[in-house]
């Protein structure tokens, strides 16, 4: 595998810093991604040194500072931990997928308040013996959302972080070949079937037409 | 009748601009607005800023990590957390800036585009008269809905008897949760955009800010806003009009 895919939905290195460890070299992220693939408890530390702010970043932008955002940083490292086996270094950095793994967390975290909103709901109007106001499918959005996330992590690559720089870094198809260095038409093909299999996907399982 | 390539209705549902060709075929063919609205779905339930690559990094409190070891059962741990508040300050001042400006206002420019096409130019109204609040309206236009949208309404530019200027307006739209409408005036590049608050279903008045140059600014917006801290534009706009003067 060459190097432009591997920088598919990467993520920005963090400057290591200067000064620590005199004399022991520094594991490169390569290194760190190998440890933790292979169960080596420095893996995890390492990983979290040098990525838990952005993951936590991430849940402070969907939840705000705070016990729920703590929750689902905590989650995304017992999990990727714990999940080791399902991360491939041949697929990708290690930060990109803990960055995947924090959108499952998150999109879990939005389906479960939902869930107990509605559980809520049905609880007030059962009591209220009110004519039963269902909510449903109005947060269907919620259900799909973890069901479309699961079908990323069915792609490939390259069809896989052409969709990432597409959906989660904004970028036109022009700028995803320029930075991919795969042909134009490539790309644009690899965009059109990637939706179309997500289309197919809620179709055939989405909460929204099932409601 | 030339169909848009699947390829370009893929990049209609990414919001990419098209070509002035595809802009006006799609306009006009409602099978593929229809393809372009199914595989947009998609695009819609996954491409919101929330999931979007890490911003700013924000270091996790210390019992963070210490709940990590104790689920994990692991012994090593990572250096002090000092290096990752460090490296904050520099971090969230070059990313200040949110993600979603890149492409989105050429977005809008297409979505304007096609609403304009669909809708006809006799879908803005322009008034002259007394308003009945004692000022004078100096021009009225409908804000018309965009893309698959239900919210429409009405905006009139009134001059008051001290001078100052409001826009009133009326938006016939579906409340929301988790989210709300803002008001913006908006200039024919779509790259100016002048915020003017916070606004519901209903009749409203907004200030306008004196001396701005309403000519200079002349497209009405309302769009939806996430509760996400973030001043600028989401990208989703479900109603617009455009003043004539």
């Amino acid at each position: 595998m060459t190097a432009s895919p591997a920088r598919l939905g990467s993520v920005l290195p963090v400057p290591s810093e200067p000064g620590t460890a005199p004399g022991a070299p520094e594991p490169d992220d390569r290194e760190v991604a190998r440890l933790f693939a292979a169960g080596d408890e420095r893996g995890l530390a390492l990983a979290y040194e040098r990525w838990a702010g952005q993951v936590h970043g991430m849940a402070v932008r969907a939840f705000g500072p705070g016990p729920d955002a703590e929750d689902v940083t905590q989650q995304v490292f017992v999990s990727a931990w714990t999940g080791r086996a399902g991360y491939r270094p041949d697929k990708g950095p290690l930060p990109a997928w803990l960055v995947g793994v924090c959108r499952h967390k998150i999109a879990d975290t939005w389906a479960r308040r939902d869930r107990q909103r509605r559980e809520t709901e049905a609880a007030v109007t059962e009591f209220q013996s009110a004519p039963s106001a269902t909510t449903a499918g109005v947060d269907a959005a919620v259900a799909d959302r973890v069901l479309l996330l699961d079908e990323l992590d069915r792609l490939g690559q390259p069809q896989r972080g052409i969709i990432e720089l597409a959906f989660f870094e904004d970028l036109t198809h022009q700028q995803i070949a320029a930075r991919t260095g795969l042909p134009l038409g490539t790309v644009k093909s690899h965009i059109r079937r990637t939706l179309e299999r997500l289309r197919t996907r809620l179709e055939v399982d989405g909460a929204a037409l099932h409601a | 009748m030339q169909h848009c390539t699947p390829e370009q209705l893929a990049l209609a549902a990414l919001r990419e601009p098209l070509s002035a060709e595809d802009t006006a075929h799609l306009a006009a063919c409602a099978a593929c607005r229809a393809e372009v609205a199914s595989l947009q779905r998609g695009v819609d339930l996954l491409a919101v800023p929330q999931l979007a690559a890490p911003g700013a990094p924000v270091p996790p409190p210390p019992h963070v990590w210490e709940a990590i070891a104790a689920a994990t059962g692991i012994t090593a741990s990572p250096r002090a957390e000092a290096p990752a508040v460090v490296s904050v300050p520099a971090a969230s001042e070059a990313q200040v800036l949110p993600f979603r400006s890149r492409r989105r206002p050429l977005l809008m420019v297409a979505a304007a585009v096609v609403a304009g096409a669909v809708l006809g130019a006799g879908a803005v109204a322009v008034l002259r008269g007394d308003d009945d609040d004692g000022g004078e309206t100096v021009e009225a236009v409908a804000l018309d809905p965009l893309a698959d949208n239900d919210a429409s309404g009405r905006a009139t530019i009134v001059v008051r008897d001290d001078g100052s200027r409001v826009l009133e307006v009326d938006l016939e739209a579906s409340p929301l949760d988790d989210s709300y409408y803002e008001i913006w005036l908006i200039d024919q590049d779509v790259v100016g955009m002048v915020p003017l608050g916070v606004v519901r279903p209903g009749k409203q008045t907004v200030e306008l800010p004196a001396d701005l140059d309403v000519a200079a600014f002349p497209i009405v917006d309302v769009s939806v806003e996430p509760l996400d801290g973030d001043p600028t534009h989401s990208g989703v706009s479900v109603a617009r009009g455009e003043l004539e003067s």
